[in-house]
């Protein structure tokens, strides 16, 4: 950054003021966590771990966590082939219509949430599948797809038409040339994309909301519905497991593509 | 029979097994139609969600017989009537509406100078410091992040007991329109700073010295060149911002405590509390139709280039 010192005073503080309201409720809820207290109380009554030993006693907490698990796993599974195959033929292939296929394709993201997740509550309502996990996990894939094509797509430039014929001039057939040659250059958008789909789809709140019934609930649809009541610490100790999942994503997503990739202009 | 395994590897066997499959499925002949069958799924998948406004579309159409509790077999526009003459969803919308506003301009303000420090610095240990501190919220998920406000907000929260160590009688801090914008605002920054931030790496850095060694002020620099130049991303993300804020259900159910809903969360207690189906399936068409208006416009005005994520190549 270039400037005088006013410049980089009146920066900073804007960001000071943002990083404080990024990082507060985080660090709020992972203090809460070890409270000693049976409330959230200011200061802290103590340090304690007595809050996970309680809810990896709550078997409907831990139930409601490899529920959501599934429906991240499902959700990520379906997204990878999906995605990445309408990636890669919306960046290699001349389509035709292809503006008209984009704005399709973004339509998860152009309809609010709330008509995405009440239209797909009435068409698997309609099916007759509802309360089932699978239709919460195809769900997440649909209102998130567009990060996974995005995803491939931004990493298209690694894609050679040139290291393709020379290996089709080598003797390679189609679909070794896809593995070997295709699939390789996308594959740190791959990588992106099914991380953000994987986190995105366990965070998921308000299409699970629509979709769950009472036996099928994922944790954040649990975490809310016991927030009505009183707070309680053990809220805080399992929230502490996705702040926890959030750190293994971010550095699995630095060791792998690195962060950067979403500071280029493209 | 060993030496030939070994000229000829069992994986390459296989390969040449799935390469006869995939012609037999997928002849040469019908290459030029490749692209279509690998878009296929997407547009499949996708297809759930049209079904799904077909679905609605079909159900405002049917009015709900408040004796029976059954519906309509004949289709009536009465659900918008309903919807747009009521007094209590005018109210709510234009709750919504103000607040997405309010909530996108503040968003941009922060996001701005956030993203420009980002894309800026020198340091690289502070460029992931600043990305890593805008993930992990992005990441964690609105229930939780409005989980921490209740802590730090609440009656008994943090903030409260702190004052009452002054000597500060509490101050209702949740449960009021204010809070519900906070929240927004919290959960829309990561958002805006990831649209922003493109944008601003566009910007050669030569510019800004160019403009600094012909007299300008940094103020002015950022009047005259970063922020005309970075209007494409400003539009795009304060679209995103506005979008998102306009139709969340989390914060203001959350922070809101019941009394500062907006659209969808009214759209929610049609379904589920008055288990009136047809009046929320007008509501959320017209809320459907609003958000396709403000993209619509926007593109209109400023080019379809705006959304970064259509782009992609080039």
């Amino acid at each position: 950054m270039i400037g005088s010192r006013s410049k980089t005073i009146v920066i900073w503080t804007f960001v000071a003021i943002a990083l404080i309201l990024l990082s507060a409720p985080t660090i709020v809820v992972l203090g809460a966590s070890f409270t000693a207290g049976n409330m959230i109380t200011f200061p802290p009554q103590g340090l304690s771990v007595k809050w996970y030993g309680a809810i990896l006693g709550a078997s409907d907490l831990r139930q409601a966590f490899i529920r959501s698990l599934i429906v991240s796993a499902i959700c990520t599974v379906v997204s990878i082939p999906v995605g990445t195959l309408a990636g890669i033929a919306l960046a290699k292939y001349k389509v035709r219509f292809e503006k008209a296929i984009q704005i399709y394709l973004l339509l998860p993201f152009t309809i609010p949430l709330i008509g995405s997740g009440i239209g797909m509550m009435l068409v698997f309502g309609n099916m007759g599948v509802l309360g089932q996990l699978w239709p919460v996990g195809i769900a997440c894939c649909v209102i998130n797809l567009p990060f996974m094509i995005w995803a491939v797509t931004a990493s298209a430039s690694n894609l050679n038409e040139d290291l393709e014929l020379a290996a089709a001039n080598c003797g390679a057939p189609p679909l070794q040339r896809f593995l070997y040659i295709t699939l390789p250059a996308v594959l740190p958008g791959v990588i992106t994309g099914s991380l953000l789909m994987f986190i995105l789809a366990l965070n998921e709140f308000l299409v699970s909301l629509l979709l769950v019934d009472a036996r099928s609930v994922t944790l954040p649809v649990q975490i809310y519905n016991s927030i009505r009541s009183i707070i309680t610490p053990d809220l805080a100790a399992i929230s502490v497991v996705f702040i926890v999942c959030a750190g293994i994503a971010i550095t699995l997503l630095d060791r792998l593509v690195g962060l950067d990739i979403f500071l280029k202009s493209k | 029979m060993r030496n030939s395994r070994v000229a000829y590897p069992l994986t390459w066997r296989v390969m040449d097994m799935l390469e006869n499959v995939c012609a037999r499925i997928w002849p040469a002949s019908l290459h030029r139609l490749l692209p279509y069958l690998m878009l296929l799924p997407a547009v499949v998948l996708v297809g759930l969600l049209v079904l799904g406004l077909f679905q609605i579309g079909d159900a405002s159409l049917r009015v709900l017989d408040t004796s029976t509790f059954l519906f309509s077999e004949d289709y009536s526009l009465e659900n918008y009537r309903q919807a747009i003459t009521s007094g209590f969803f005018a109210v709510v919308a234009s709750r919504s509406l103000m607040g997405s506003v309010i909530v996108t301009v503040i968003t941009l303000l922060f996001a701005l100078p956030y993203a420009y420090l980002m894309v800026r610095t020198q340091s690289s240990g502070l460029r992931k410091f600043l990305l890593v501190a805008l993930f992990l919220p992005f990441f964690i998920g609105q229930v939780v992040r409005a989980y921490g406000w209740l802590i730090i907000l609440g009656n008994q929260g943090m903030v409260n007991e702190a004052l009452g160590l002054v000597g500060v009688p509490p101050v209702r801090l949740l449960y009021n329109y204010p809070a519900v914008l906070f929240g927004l605002i919290q959960y829309m920054l990561p958002f805006a700073v990831l649209m922003l931030a493109p944008a601003l790496t566009a910007i050669p850095e030569e510019l800004e010295s160019a403009a600094g060694s012909l007299g300008a002020n940094w103020v002015r620099t950022f009047r005259h060149i970063v922020l005309p130049l970075a209007r494409p991303g400003l539009v795009g993300a304060g679209l995103v911002v506005m979008t998102l804020s306009l139709t969340d259900f989390a914060i203001p159910a959350i922070l809101g405590g019941g009394s500062q809903d907006f659209i969808a969360n009214a759209i929610y207690d049609q379904f589920f509390r008055t288990s009136n189906q047809g009046l929320g399936a007008a509501l959320s068409l017209m809320l459907v139709a609003v958000g396709s208006i403000m993209v619509g416009v926007v593109f209109a005005v400023f080019g379809a280039g705006t959304l970064a994520m259509t782009g992609g190549r080039k």
